[in-house]
């Protein structure tokens, strides 16, 4: 078993395969040499990494990635896993969160899918409807909203 | 907090929910390092998505704008292949017609969604005489000069430009397979006085070459303005092989004819054949190999004019022959196809199977499929002289085939086009092309055009086998149709007229 302090201190005791899903805590494992060792993973807090740890008991018999940048699992983009899928159902802040965290502790595989995650709300959308579904606020003038709908015209006429 | 909720009338609560959810709504690309942010784009993988996402707002379009995630995307819908010299410096290459080469045959884009649609050009494509339309450009150009009667060119329509980024190229892609799928624009029209059958057209990185049974051969600019008409020959010029600025000519006068394309002169004479000249390839910039109706083939030294090797076996006139490599392979009315090897002169293999006429062949240095009067197809092995596979389904003489990689498509005069699978050699889509026979037909890995006896030209959807579309323009007869990625070349008849067409599907110039 592996001791994980999150950010706002929270113990987590995880088997270690399940830690070792973040190449970071796994490297931290091998340079401590000893995983009776608490490990502190100052950048995320206490309900990111719960989560983040769901997916990584989930995921721990996965087979490893081939290689670092495979571009195989990116080719077909909107292809989640339905587990994954589920996992994902939460608001956004949370999703951007996990990704984050995913980045920081170097899951591969969690980012992916985290990054097609947000990759498959924008798809299909109009402007307007993007930053409906995110909230954003439109900081065009007038005429660089005209300019930058022709340049992109191109792609409505079919 | 719930028990307040639990109180609260419906009112209240979409009050509550309209004032709540933005409040969860969160941009993530100003969550989100740009690095992330750029991850997430590059996994979108259609342009449109992408086109949209550039018009939220500011910082959407600045990381839109970075060229990673449009290269990223390139290499998914496999347009890598044809990337432009701006963004790699090889020269895009254009196949030409008789001579596909089969090493790029590759999937086709899975965002590209076909939909049936009516005609509809922007130029208008029936009538004449034509005055083209974008005349604003002032590049039209009218050549009114025998032996033709009406010309009209335009080559701000027929070029594209070379894209600067990825996102540029995509987007050039884009345009030009819409345009594919509804629009096309008419770049160039000629229509001859004379009434000639168009024998053969072949498109090159710098030429289109056009022969007709009336012994002219019309040499036009890669976008169709008139070159040079080629006088020489007496009677119909049955075969041509443009290489580089190099033409060799051949016909009813028994005739091979060597032309220089740049100046429009014929350098050589090279007789031998004792009847019509049926077929003619090149095999590199100074060997030419010529079938006749004289039963022989001929290999030439074009720079001297010297016949090197008379390669006799066929019984009776060789109607097709194609070349790769060092291998000639030639089809007969003897109803046998021949394999040899042009240095050494030397019969490797005689194909027999059919039980009549072969009338068109293709080779890709493996394997070969032939075209019968029997109605039959048949697949051989270029190495062995074994034949693979015998592919029936179509009714009448099969007269036109062209193969690349595993895919064999074929026309008949049965009106029919297939498709077939050279992998588990069957036949995948029947195409009901035309009225009566497929006079001529073309395809890529995204899509087939063919022409027919009765005077339409149709584009068709090779992966799903779905009619795409008609060319707006018809014609009493269709006799030759060649296409590059942004242009189609038809070559047709009406009213007693050789029409020439060159339809553009290249975004308009100061678009891109």
């Amino acid at each position: 078993m592996v001791k994980l302090i999150s950010s706002d201190g929270e113990t987590f005791s995880v088997e270690k395969d399940v830690a070792e899903r973040s190449i970071l805590i796994k490297n931290m494992i091998e340079d401590v040499g000893d995983s009776s060792t608490e490990i502190p993973i100052p950048n995320v807090t206490a309900n990111v990494l719960k989560k983040v740890l769901e997916w990584c008991e989930h995921h721990k018999s996965d087979p490893a990635p081939v290689s670092e940048d495979d571009n195989d699992s990116r080719k077909k983009s909107t292809d989640i896993d339905e587990w994954d899928q589920k996992f994902m159902q939460v608001d956004q802040e949370m999703l951007f969160e996990i990704i984050l965290a995913a980045n920081y502790l170097d899951i591969k595989a969690l980012l992916e899918v985290g990054c097609k995650t947000v990759a498959n709300m924008i798809k299909g959308k109009s402007p307007e409807e993007i930053r409906r579904q995110f909230n954003i606020q439109m900081d065009f003038t007038p005429e660089e909203e005209a300019q930058i709908r022709r340049e992109n015209e191109w792609a409505e006429d079919r | 907090l719930s028990a307040i909720f639990r109180a609260s009338d419906t009112a209240t609560l979409s009050f509550v929910l309209e004032f709540v959810s933005p409040l969860l709504k969160v941009d993530p690309f100003k969550v989100l390092p740009t690095e992330l942010c750029l991850r997430v784009l590059s996994c979108v993988d259609d342009p449109k998505t992408l086109a949209r996402a550039a018009q939220v707002s500011r910082r959407w379009a600045m990381l839109v704008s970075d060229d990673i995630i449009w290269k990223g995307l390139c290499e998914r819908l496999n347009y890598c292949n044809q990337l432009p010299p701006a963004v790699s410096p090889q020269i895009l290459h254009r196949r030409s017609f008789d001579a596909p080469s089969a090493a790029q045959f590759l999937p086709a884009r899975p965002s590209s969604v076909l939909v049936a649609s009516p005609p509809s050009a922007p130029t208008p494509l029936t009538t004449l005489p034509v005055t083209v339309t974008s005349s604003t450009l002032g590049t039209t150009e009218v050549i009114r000069d025998l032996p033709l009667m009406d010309s009209t060119y335009s080559p701000i329509l027929a070029r594209s430009e070379r894209p600067q980024s990825y996102r540029a190229f995509i987007r050039q892609r884009y345009m030009i397979d819409s345009a594919w799928l509804s629009a096309g624009t008419l770049a160039a029209r000629h229509v001859t006085t004379d009434q000639g059958v168009v024998t053969c057209l072949h498109l090159t990185d710098k030429y289109i070459a056009v022969a007709l049974d009336n012994s002219r051969i019309h040499i036009f600019t890669a976008d169709g303005k008139l070159l040079h008409t080629l006088t020489g020959h007496v009677m119909g010029v049955w075969a041509i092989m443009p290489w580089g600025d190099t033409l060799v000519s051949g016909g009813c006068d028994r005739d091979l004819r060597v032309w220089d394309l740049v100046t429009g002169t014929c350098k050589r004479v090279m007789r031998g054949h004792t009847s019509t000249v049926r077929c003619l390839k090149m095999s590199d910039s100074r060997t030419a190999i010529s079938g006749s109706r004289d039963a022989s083939l001929r290999v030439w030294d074009i720079e001297t004019g010297e016949c090197l090797h008379v390669l006799t076996g066929h019984q009776a006139s060789v109607r097709c022959l194609e070349v790769h490599g060092d291998i000639c392979v030639s089809g007969s009315y003897d109803t046998t196809a021949k394999v040899w090897s042009i240095s050494r002169g030397a019969l490797l293999h005689t194909l027999t199977g059919h039980f009549s006429q072969i009338y068109a062949l293709a080779f890709d240095g493996e394997k070969i499929a032939t075209g019968s009067l029997d109605t039959t197809v048949r697949v051989w092995s270029a190495d062995s002289g074994q034949c693979l596979a015998v592919l029936q389904g179509h009714t009448s003489l099969v007269g036109q085939l062209q193969m690349s990689g595993n895919t064999l498509v074929t026309g008949s005069s049965d009106g029919s086009t297939r498709v077939w699978d050279l992998k588990r050699m069957v036949c995948v889509h029947r195409l009901a092309a035309h009225d009566n026979s497929v006079t001529t037909l073309q395809f890529d890995e995204n899509r087939i055009v063919t022409g027919g006896s009765d005077g339409r030209v149709k584009i068709w959807d090779i992966k799903s086998g779905h009619h795409i579309r008609d060319l707006a323009c018809t014609f009493e007869a269709v006799w030759r149709v060649a296409f590059e990625d942004d242009k189609v070349v038809v070559l047709a008849s009406r009213q007693n007229r050789t029409h020439m067409e060159v339809i553009s599907f290249a975004p308009p110039i100061q678009d891109v």
